[in-house]
């Protein structure tokens, strides 16, 4: 598996392959804490206005500005403010957090304690998936040394801000990656989402002012502390700044973790270049879904010679969206109706089951999906799924619900022949697999 | 293929009966606890049912009920959490729990193959547990871990890169 | 509650709105139905069934009305194709995995489910999969559930959380495979059967009714409940003359108790139609022999002789007769027996209350909008259920403060601001120190807590703005009550406005202190007296022996009418008209609901069947309505109430009780000192939490003839096997 930066120095993977860049000295002495140092002479509106300068936007699969999030937290309230890291990761495709969490945890610290002094917050939770336990073995160390050089605690850096710094741990649930899930969750409760608003901003984690951020998000925060706003803006793009990173896994000879200018063009040269290739060259590219399983899946035809760009704006003019960052590329030997009864069936199994459309339409569509694998499709079946995911999609209470009904959607939209075959042929097609 | 859902701890038949931990667990226990505002305990009790399921083998009635008190909760608010979970078992697994990825990534990388070599060596069927108790196997979504697809995880160790050498290899490791 | 105008528009037609009303809320008012399953008023918005989407300008997406509250210019568009396909697709959804099992569930006829989808469902039937199939089971001895039926509105898990406060009913597992219920598939709760009631479809059901007849058969009466002095309105359920089932009032009627009533309400009825029930009168010719069947003339004229006889004849009124039976007890004492010699019947006598009451009586709606609740004693959970709700929601829902003053941590005290955990029996000391700071040492020592708790209980208090809400019970001794009921001035102001609520134990506790004026303390008027009349029956029985004639009313045999020489039997509160007045102050129907059983007949007709005997007649001519005029006209706080005024159980009427503001109570004051003073010290306090129903659950003459509550009292054991009644299960195998 590859880790590497394309197209720019690396930022976020600047310490992917340094020996012991865990560690707190090989942190700092390869620049880290410096920010933080920087940031504490700073006002709090300045370190805002300094992410809101860099186009930052949240790198969980929302893409809401965050700078602009910050800015939503009534600082002066008297409540305790909270800072909570979204390490939950459950996205398919999606395991760039993994690496950053693994190798460079002093980094998500030091962007969480830059927030938590911006935001006058002096709690600071990360929220690690059940599964990525070893990982929170990683930052129990990282806090205990960064405790024991006054990093974390009273007074930090002889300063007057005091933060403390906790993990927490999931337990095997994707819809705690759902910002206001994950904060039932770490309330001890079944992870369901909650209304908005109130947003967490206001009430969030113990109905108190509350920031949720992706770890890409956060460890981007000492970059443009260090670089300035602007210049970490002009990495990327006018409305997608800085560098972000891609997850890419599926029939690619080179998957893994590449870190890409925002606005870096382009989609085919990535794929077929940068992640040498296909993976059997005699296969031919089929299709990709660029964001995490969540987002419209694309077929080769709106790849090739297309000149996707990848950025927020760029990948939504391609017919898709940048999401959690999650490529899953697919080649010629995968059928796409059973590419997306395995998805349904994802979202069916991770569907929280607090809302009729989203618990029952899931249900629904992998009992359709399950029959037509079966052999036993009918024409209708097509029509049926569309207006079963135009049900679910508007009407749920959180986003899952979309983003179950998106991949069936496009799926359906732009791999008619795969469908066609199940439905009208009642034959069974190769099955999906190597 | 009707899903069956089913209140699965309908059988239990319910003890008042608590369990007892050494005080090291209840050491690590209560350092769980310091995490979180003092009238919000609640917080810990994913942490907490982990440790419960670590120490028990899985989450017995008298490690419900631990929880329950050391929480000062309903013995069903624990009960309702942990139901909510895919990590938490209410009823015993294996030694080895083997959790293989199905989701896309790891399906269309060789998912497949790899289940069926280790269902079969191990004689058991997805979801099911081998005679001597020594492994469960069961089918989970994404473990995070597409780029090395295909890959499982026991217990909460990684194997990734999944070729049968490796998986052979594995098993003998498991004891 | 702000009472400033809005203006909101719904489907082109502009209307005037209060400010801060819920959308949903609205549209109905207006006309506008909305369909919708998972809001429910007063429980906490949970916004999950979808149902009720509507299309708001400017707004991106359908948006669910339940969740939104009104803003001056919105419009609303609740009629439309995109909206009607919107809920056509829920119902489609909600009925994907639901049986169409309609006619034979229990609720068919009466299922909210089954209703929106006759209007608002789909068309055509698209769902041709297997459903995800469950078996029917029993939860406990009442709840029956069939989880495949369930929408997941989760109501019955609020009403558990938020009314009842025991977090018994639970959802557990995720998505599709969701489930209601709780670790081990057993309900050890209070049983109040409130996750039935609200219960949109058949999942959750009676487990005492199960199939024994369809709710339209059923020809519903609107009661008052006869357990407690709550006094909830109910909807008794019978047909050809059996009672089937009481369930609480329509939820749209929110009167006193909108849906809610405790298991003993809603599941202890059998006793009405039981076989145990006294049939004839019974006449014991011989002390100690056998009590013979004898008709109504003969039983009369014999009472009237041995009462001729007599030489003073003692009555005594239980507290669960109607105002008219107990009224006529009392007229029975002046104009019959001419002697004043009656009392009521109760383990609480509210004279010390109601004559030295400082400020109104408080209602349960009081309760739930009330700013601090401060409750003395008593343990409402056990008791008064639905006061005990009414202070949960007040607290949890509504914000308020309660303060519980108690010698065990009784289960409120969980969710109580401040718990003053006192030493057993030192409840009059608290009472004491409330009464004059300069008492709080010699108070602290009794009570055994520490003076900050007292002094922050005054803190809490004085911070009060709205409604300070004083309640307590029968713990406390007599002086101590008046004392107690007295001390509004010592707190109101022009922010704070003190209510008390009482906390007696019967039906009809507070009316029939309020017939009774007067009246005396059951063992002197037994000690005065050779001839006993009752009304019911004794708490204690000893001073009745050696009577020379004793005659009473009763439904079954009971330890009293052991000792009776003429036993009448009475008719239950379903077979009779009356009135109760309960500790709001509320007067309140009962309604006949089938005709006499056996040979019953109501107290008061009883009474005055006696009194024409002897001579005295009281004039009703058999009408309940002339009983309760002449009662009204008769009890000040009555005055000029009359029936019709009382037709409507959705807005009671409440009787104003004489205030005493400023009373002399130096001589009570006197002898609480003493009594406080005598107090042993450094007790040791009860750490124990009282058990879920031990009080509730303990079988009486009537609960006891349900067969589960024998269940209950037993503790509940969980059956081999979940999936038949655990009836034939458990008390099959012990009878
Ligand atoms: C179903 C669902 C799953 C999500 N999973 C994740 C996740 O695993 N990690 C993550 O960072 N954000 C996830 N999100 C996005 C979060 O809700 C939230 O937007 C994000 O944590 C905010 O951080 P950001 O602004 O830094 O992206 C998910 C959202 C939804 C609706
Ligand atoms: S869309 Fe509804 S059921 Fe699905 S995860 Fe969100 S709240 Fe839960
Ligand atoms: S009533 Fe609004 S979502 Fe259920």
């Amino acid at each position: 598996m590859e880790i590497k930066a394309i197209g720019c120095e690396p930022l976020q993977l600047k310490r992917m392959h340094v020996k012991d860049g865990h560690t707190l000295k090989v942190y700092q002495e390869t620049g880290g804490y410096k920010p933080l140092k920087k940031a504490l002479t700073m006002s709090q509106d300045d370190i805002i206005n300094e992410v809101k300068t860099s186009a930052l936007r949240g790198r969980g699969g929302a893409g809401f500005p965050t700078g602009m999030k910050w800015s939503f937290v009534p600082r002066s309230s008297p409540k305790q403010k909270y800072v909570v890291c979204n390490a939950d990761e459950s996205e398919p495709g999606t395991f760039k957090d993994r690496y950053l969490l693994e190798r460079d945890p002093h980094a998500l610290i030091e962007g969480m304690l830059i927030a938590a002094y911006a935001l006058g917050s002096q709690a600071c939770y990360v929220y690690y998936r059940g599964e990525y336990n070893y990982l929170i073995d990683v930052m129990d160390k990282a806090i205990a040394e960064a405790k024991a050089a006054g990093l974390i605690g009273k007074n930090i850096l002889g300063s007057e801000f005091s933060c403390e710094f906790y993990t927490h741990t999931g337990a095997g649930a994707y819809i705690c990656g759902e910002e206001t899930s994950l904060l039932s969750s770490l309330e001890g409760f079944r992870g369901h989402p909650r209304m908005k608003p109130p947003f967490p901003a206001i009430e969030g984690l113990y109905a108190s002012p509350t920031v949720v951020n992706n770890v890409e998000t956060l460890t981007a925060v000492p970059q443009i502390i260090e670089m300035g706003g602007e210049a970490w803006r002009n990495l990327g793009t006018e409305k997608s700044g800085g560098t972000k990173v891609w997850s890419v896994s599926g029939h690619v000879k080179k998957p893994g973790v590449y870190e890409l200018p925002m606005g870096y063009a382009d989609m085919e040269k990535f794929i077929l270049e940068d992640c040498g290739g296909m993976l059997r060259s005699d296969k031919k590219l089929k299709a990709v879904i660029p964001g995490g399983s969540s987002v419209y899946i694309m077929n080769a035809d709106q790849i090739i010679g297309k000149k996707v760009t990848l950025d927020y704006e760029g990948l939504v003019t391609g017919g898709s969206s940048v999401g959690s960052g999650g490529f899953i590329v697919m080649d010629e030997t995968v059928d796409i109706m059973e590419s997306s009864k395995n998805l349904t069936e994802f979202y069916k199994h991770e569907s929280c089951g607090w809302c009729t459309p989203c618990r029952e339409g899931t249900d629904w569509m992998a009992k359709i999906f399950t029959r037509i694998s079966e052999g036993n499709g009918r024409p209708e079946d097509a029509q049926l799924l569309l207006d079963i995911c135009d049900n679910i999609e508007g009407k749920s209470f959180c986003p899952l619900g979309d983003a179950a009904a998106w991949p069936v959607q496009s799926a359906i939209k732009r791999f008619p022949e795969d469908f066609k075959k199940w439905l009208i042929n009642n034959t069974n097609g190769n099955s999906i697999g190597v | 293929m009707a899903s069956v859902a089913t209140d699965y701890t309908n059988k239990v038949l319910v003890t008042d009966e608590i369990a007892e931990f050494s005080p090291t667990v209840v050491a690590e226990m209560q350092l769980h606890l310091t995490k979180y505002p003092t009238e919000r305990s609640r917080s810990a009790l994913i942490p907490l049912l982990f440790v419960v399921q670590r120490e028990r083998g899985y989450l017995d009635n008298p490690g419900m009920n631990f929880l329950a008190k050391f929480l000062n909760l309903e013995v069903t608010d624990v009960w309702e959490t942990a139901t909510f979970y895919s990590m938490f078992n209410l009823h015993k697994v294996g030694k080895h729990h083997i959790q293989i990825c199905k989701t896309l990534s790891c399906k269309i990388m060789g998912e497949p193959q790899i289940t069926n070599y280790i269902c079969n060596k191990l004689n058991v069927k997805p979801g099911g547990t081998t005679e001597d108790g020594k492994f469960t196997v069961t089918l989970v979504e994404c473990l995070g871990s597409c780029g090395t697809a295909p890959m499982l995880q026991v217990g909460f160790d990684y194997y990734e890169d999944l070729t049968i050498e490796k998986v052979d290899k594995m098993l003998d490791s498991l004891k | 509650m702000s009472t400033e105008l809005i203006k909101v528009t719904i489907n082109g037609t502009e209307h005037e709105v209060d400010k801060g009303s819920r959308l949903i809320d609205v549209c109905k008012e207006k006309g506008s139905n909305i369909p919708s399953f998972c809001y429910y008023g007063d429980l906490e918005v949970q916004a999950s069934c979808r149902m009720c989407l509507v299309r708001i300008e400017k707004m991106p997406k359908l948006q669910t009305s339940c969740t939104i509250i009104c803003t001056d210019g919105m419009n609303v568009t609740t009629k439309s194709e995109e909206i009607e396909k919107a809920q056509r697709s829920m119902s489609e959804f909600l009925l994907a995995n639901h049986p169409l099992d309609c006619p034979v569930c229990d609720r068919g006829g009466e299922c909210e489910l089954q209703e929106m989808v006759m209007d608002w469902g789909s068309v055509e039937e698209r769902f041709l999969e297997p459903k995800n199939a469950q078996p029917e089971k029993f939860l406990s001895p009442m709840v029956a559930n069939d989880p495949q039926r369930c929408i997941v509105c989760k109501r019955c898990t609020r009403v558990c959380n938020e009314w009842m406060g025991e977090d018994e009913i639970e959802a557990g597992n995720r998505g599709a495979n969701t489930v209601i219920g709780t670790y081990g598939g057993w309900l050890n709760c209070s049983q109040c059967g409130n996750c039935i009631e609200v219960c949109p479809t058949g999942t959750l059901l009676d487990g005492t009714y199960r199939h024994s007849t369809r709710p339209w058969e059923l020809e519903q009466t609107v009661s008052t409940c006869t357990y407690c002095s709550d006094g909830c309105q109910i909807s008794i359920g019978s047909r050809s003359g059996e009672v089937m089932r009481v369930v609480a009032r329509d939820r749209h009627v929110n009167g006193l108790n909108g849906e809610f009533l405790c298991g003993k309400g809603r599941f202890a009825h059998s006793f009405i139609n039981h076989k145990d029930r006294i049939k004839t009168p019974l006449i014991r010719y011989k002390k100690g022999g056998k009590a013979i069947p004898a008709t109504w003339d003969a039983a009369i004229s014999f009472i009237a002789e041995k009462f001729r006889e007599a030489k003073s004849i003692g009555v005594v009124a239980s507290s669960r007769l109607t105002n008219e039976s107990v009224y006529a007890l009392k007229k029975f004492s002046k104009e019959v027996a001419k002697n004043d010699n009656y009392a009521v019947s109760d383990s609480y006598d509210l004279s010390p209350f109601f004559d030295n009451l400082s400020a109104p009586l408080c209602t349960h709606k009081d309760l739930r909008y009330a700013k601090t609740i401060l409750l003395i004693g008593g343990e409402p959970e056990e008791m008064q259920p639905l006061t005990a709700k009414q202070i949960r929601q007040g607290v949890k829902n509504g914000g308020a403060k309660l303060i519980t003053v108690n010698e065990s941590p009784i289960r409120l005290s969980k969710i109580a601001s401040q718990f003053l955990h006192i030493n057993p029996n030192s409840l009059d000391a608290f009472v004491f120190a409330l009464a004059d700071e300069k008492n709080d040492e010699l108070s602290v020592k009794k009570l055994g807590v520490d003076v900050k708790e007292i002094k922050s209980i005054r803190e809490t208090i004085k911070s009060t703005d709205g409604d300070f809400i004083i309640a307590f019970g029968g713990e406390l001794g007599l002086e101590a009550q008046a004392v107690c009921a007295n001390l509004a001035s010592n707190f109101a102001t022009e922010t704070l406005k003190v209510k008390y609520h009482p906390l007696p134990l019967y039906s009809n506790s507070v009316g029939a202190n309020d017939m009774m004026n007067g009246k005396k303390l059951v063992d002197e008027v037994l000690k005065a007296s050779d001839a006993v009349y009752i009304g019911g029956s004794l708490l204690d029985v000893n001073s009745l022996s050696g009577k020379d004639f004793v005659v009473v009313q009763e439904l079954f045999e009971t330890e009293t009418t052991d000792l009776a020489d003429v036993i009448l039997p009475a008719a239950s509160f379903a077979e009779a008209d009356g009135t109760y007045t309960n500790n709001d102050g509320f007067v309140q129907r009962i309604r006949q609901t089938i005709d006499l059983v056996n040979q019953s007949k109501p107290d008061w007709i009883a009474t005055s069947l006696i009194a024409k005997e002897m001579d005295a007649d009281f004039g009703w001519q058999m009408s309940v309505t002339t009983v309760f005029k002449e009662l009204a006209d008769n009890t000040e706080a009555y005055k000029s109430l009359r029936y019709p005024m009382l037709k409507d159980e959705s807005k009671p009427v409440q009787v104003k009780h004489t205030l005493h503001p400023t009373k002399d109570l130096a001589n009570e004051l006197k002898f609480l000192a003493e009594k406080v003073d005598a107090m042993p010290e450094n007790t040791e306090k009860i750490i124990d939490v009282p058990k879920v129903g031990h009080i509730l659950h303990k079988v009486g003459t009537l609960n006891g003839k349900t067969e589960q509550f024998q269940l209950l009292a037993n503790g509940n054991p969980k059956p081999e096997n979940v999936f038949i009644s655990p009836l034939y299960q458990i008390a099959g195998l012990n009878k």
